[in-house]
């Protein structure tokens, strides 16, 4: 082998992932987001440090002193929008994200049974990996990012024939509905989908995602909205909760997804 | 192991090379460009519209503009796309590449060739075996697409199987490396086995040679979430070590019979060629039309094939997407054939494995010296898919840290923090399979879609 001796490596890598990295810990990062309230707070450390295997016992402690909704939005929600900044600073990465999502729904799980009639959600979302895709990893992904912004998701898994995705959307009606698609060979049957729809008077955003499809494509046909990556994903669908149109969205997709 | 010492592994070079197709040796003394493409969306959709595609536009465009640039060789490879798995769509492609390739070979006396990697499109929650997909019954098609492929005439025979892939899934989305190596390099490598013994009949049955096989599905996905310097959803040292686990798996295809060149996208392919001594297809810097990585020199440096990885036909400037690319890759292999010519291959060898060796742990352990010290470590374990998994990873995660401690590579806490959790997660871990089998099976058995079914156990 040769020697490599002398030579600076500086002058040929530069390690932006050192240089820039955030040294505070979560702890540190957290103590001022978490919630004052000490019940709640403890609910929401549950979610913070993912602690699924515990947040049934301590969800339960607290529904004994405040009321469930209150739990749900107070603790559980508020230690996952902790999360979702400890995220954005990358102190937490998708692992944490996704222990962090499951500890969370186990906790609504428990609190949402002593709701009376139910929780509200904040809407329905139809999710799918295009006909003949069998990528699903990043649907995966967004759906827990969206699940968690408090969205009822309905994931209907890969490889989804067009006319089922149509019925299902027919049945539903959700608030949108998103397609991921790793080939360049299964993505055209977001446009296929979006042309049904249309014709049959539909006029839901359809959001095209996946390593194939890029906004120029997913805004080259009429419903068409893109996103480019999971944490996006929540941040249009508070904007189509707003009653943003998909021609909306496309014009505003810029300041929508900021920094994401 | 089938070489002595790292330094005895060189790019061009392989101690088992292979012939096919009109003229081509792989891993006898050079190169060879290997030149991967998509055809454009909505020509899936009619088997003429898809013959001519592949065969009239994107294989002569490949064909003339190697003859063009005056290169002795090339590889094409085509990846199926998904609805190849109708004999309709399918055949004609492979029958017409086969026709063309021969054309060029009579004309200009190019040397040429076709791989043909067929889509493995299992579901592990339908089932890997045949009779289990009442549904799709893609375990049938995958050996009806490797029949289609090899009987019509395909030069080289490869696939990116899926098996272990649920808990690929699984491991990088959650951060747990003990479910990649039950899956990936466990199951996986199962999977791999029982695949390949049959695929192997196939191609014997048709004169093809069976190539290889990759974790595309697992430790690719890693890599590609990992990311580049900014991106980090998963830690790179995380993906670094999948990709050693990876290693144990992909030499199960060569371990019943298939012959290489193995998959260029599998990155471990350094650490397989260490071990069995066949050639490897690569894909690095000359692949930036498919994707970005952190290691695009120095994963060139013990190629047998260089690859593009794919790109869709298009238009470009400078000819078609192919051409462009053709000509990216074949001009890289010039330099490296030249350097074989004039007995420097070490050095430039050397030169691309220098150039990333510091960019990233991934990068760091798929160094030649390193790399083959993973090999070494598999190769200790024999047949033990267990074992030799765990010591793939063990080792490879070691060497990382080692490298961290002697400050040849940087690392974030992050990727340091996980780094060392993986080392104690991995001494944690019983040393017999059965025990180990055991507790996976219980510590998974809710890992979404998991079944033993569908590894025959």
């Amino acid at each position: 082998m040769l020697s490599c001796e002398g030579a600076d490596f500086t002058q040929v890598v530069k390690r932006y992932d050192i240089d820039s990295q955030v040294i505070a810990t979560p702890e540190e990062m957290a103590k001022k987001m978490l919630p004052k309230d000490e019940v709640f707070r403890k609910v929401a450390e549950e979610v913070l440090y993912m602690r699924f295997k515990t947040v049934g016992p301590v969800v339960m402690e607290a529904l004994k002193q405040r009321n469930p909704l209150d739990v749900i939005n107070e603790g559980l929600v508020a230690g996952m929008e902790v999360v979702a900044k400890l995220y954005a600073e990358h102190v937490y990465y998708l692992p944490e994200i996704m222990m962090a999502a499951k500890t969370m729904e186990i906790g609504i799980a428990l609190a949402e049974k002593q709701v009376p009639g139910g929780r509200e959600t904040k809407g329905t979302v139809i999710m799918h990996a295009a006909e003949g895709d069998p990528h699903d990893i990043g649907k995966n992904i967004a759906a827990v990012m969206v699940r968690s912004s408090g969205y009822t998701v309905i994931d209907m898994g890969r490889d989804v024939p067009i006319v089922d995705f149509i019925a299902k959307v027919e049945e539903v009606k959700p608030l949108f509905a998103s397609g991921t698609a790793l080939m360049t060979t299964t993505m055209s049957a977001f446009p296929e989908e979006a042309k049904i729809l249309k014709e049959k008077g539909i006029n839901m955003p359809l959001m095209g995602c996946g390593g194939a499809v890029n906004r120029e494509y997913a805004n080259s046909y009429d419903l068409g909205i893109y996103s480019e990556k999971a944490p996006q994903t929540p941040l249009i669908a508070e904007k189509i909760r707003q009653g943003y149109d998909w021609k909306r969205v496309r014009d505003e997709w810029d300041s929508i997804v900021g920094g994401q | 192991m089938a070489y002595d010492s790292a330094d005895d592994m060189v790019f061009g070079r392989s101690k088992s090379p292979v012939s096919y197709g009109f003229g081509l040796k792989i891993g006898a003394g050079k190169v060879i460009p290997e030149i991967n493409y998509a055809p454009r969306p909505g020509t899936e959709k009619d088997p003429e519209k898809l013959r001519k595609e592949y065969v009239d536009y994107i294989s002569k465009d490949i064909l003339d503009r190697a003859v063009t640039a005056g290169f002795p060789d090339v590889q094409l490879e085509t990846e199926w796309v998904s609805q190849m798995n109708q004999v309709k769509l399918s055949a004609p492609v492979v029958a017409g590449q086969e026709e063309i390739c021969e054309k060029y070979h009579e004309e200009y006396g190019i040397n040429c060739g076709v791989r043909q990697t067929i889509p493995d499109q299992r579901e592990a929650d339908h089932g890997l075996r045949p009779g289990m997909d009442k549904n799709k019954a893609y375990p049938e098609k995958l050996f009806e697409c490797a029949e289609i492929a090899c009987e019509n005439g395909a030069d080289n025979f490869s696939i990116e199987s899926v098996g272990g892939k649920e808990f690929a899934d699984y491991a990088v989305t959650n951060g747990d490396i003990v479910a990649f190596l039950f899956g990936v390099g466990y199951l996986g490598s199962i999977d791999m086995t029982w695949i390949w013994e049959q695929f192997v009949d196939i191609c014997k049955k048709n004169k093809t040679t069976p190539g290889g096989d990759t974790d595309c599905s697992g430790a690719n996905v890693a890599m590609f979430m990992a990311g580049g310097m900014m991106d980090n959803d998963v830690q790179r040292t995380f993906s670094a070590v999948t990709r050693c686990i990876a290693a144990a798996r992909t030499l199960c295809a060569w371990e019943v019979g298939a012959l290489g060149p193995d998959k260029d996208c599998g990155y471990e392919g350094i650490i397989v060629k260490s071990i069995a001594g066949k050639p490897t297809a690569q894909e690095g810097k000359n692949c930036q039309c498919a994707h970005c990585d952190l290691q695009g020199n120095l994963i060139a440096q013990c190629c047998d094939l260089w690859s593009n990885e794919s790109v869709e036909y298009h238009p470009e400037f400078g000819g078609s997407s192919v051409q462009c690319w053709l000509g990216s890759l074949g001009y890289e292999c010039a330099l490296m054939n030249t350097s074989l010519q004039m007995k420097q291959e070490k050095t430039l060898r050397d030169l691309y494995m220098y150039a990333d060796r510091s960019r990233g742990p991934e990068a760091y352990v798929l160094a030649y010296d390193n790399a083959y010290k993973v090999g070494q470590a598999i190769a200790a374990e024999g047949e033990h898919l267990y074992n030799r998994s765990l010591a793939a990873g063990l080792t490879g995660a070691k060497i990382i840290l080692n490298g961290y401690e002697k400050k040849e590579l940087g690392l974030t806490n992050k990727q340091l923090d996980t780094l060392k959790d993986i080392i104690k997660k991995f001494e944690a871990l019983p040393a017999e399979e059965d025990k180990f089998v055991e507790y996976a099976v219980k510590e998974f058995k809710d890992v979404p879609n998991f079944t033993m079914k569908n590894y025959g156990l």
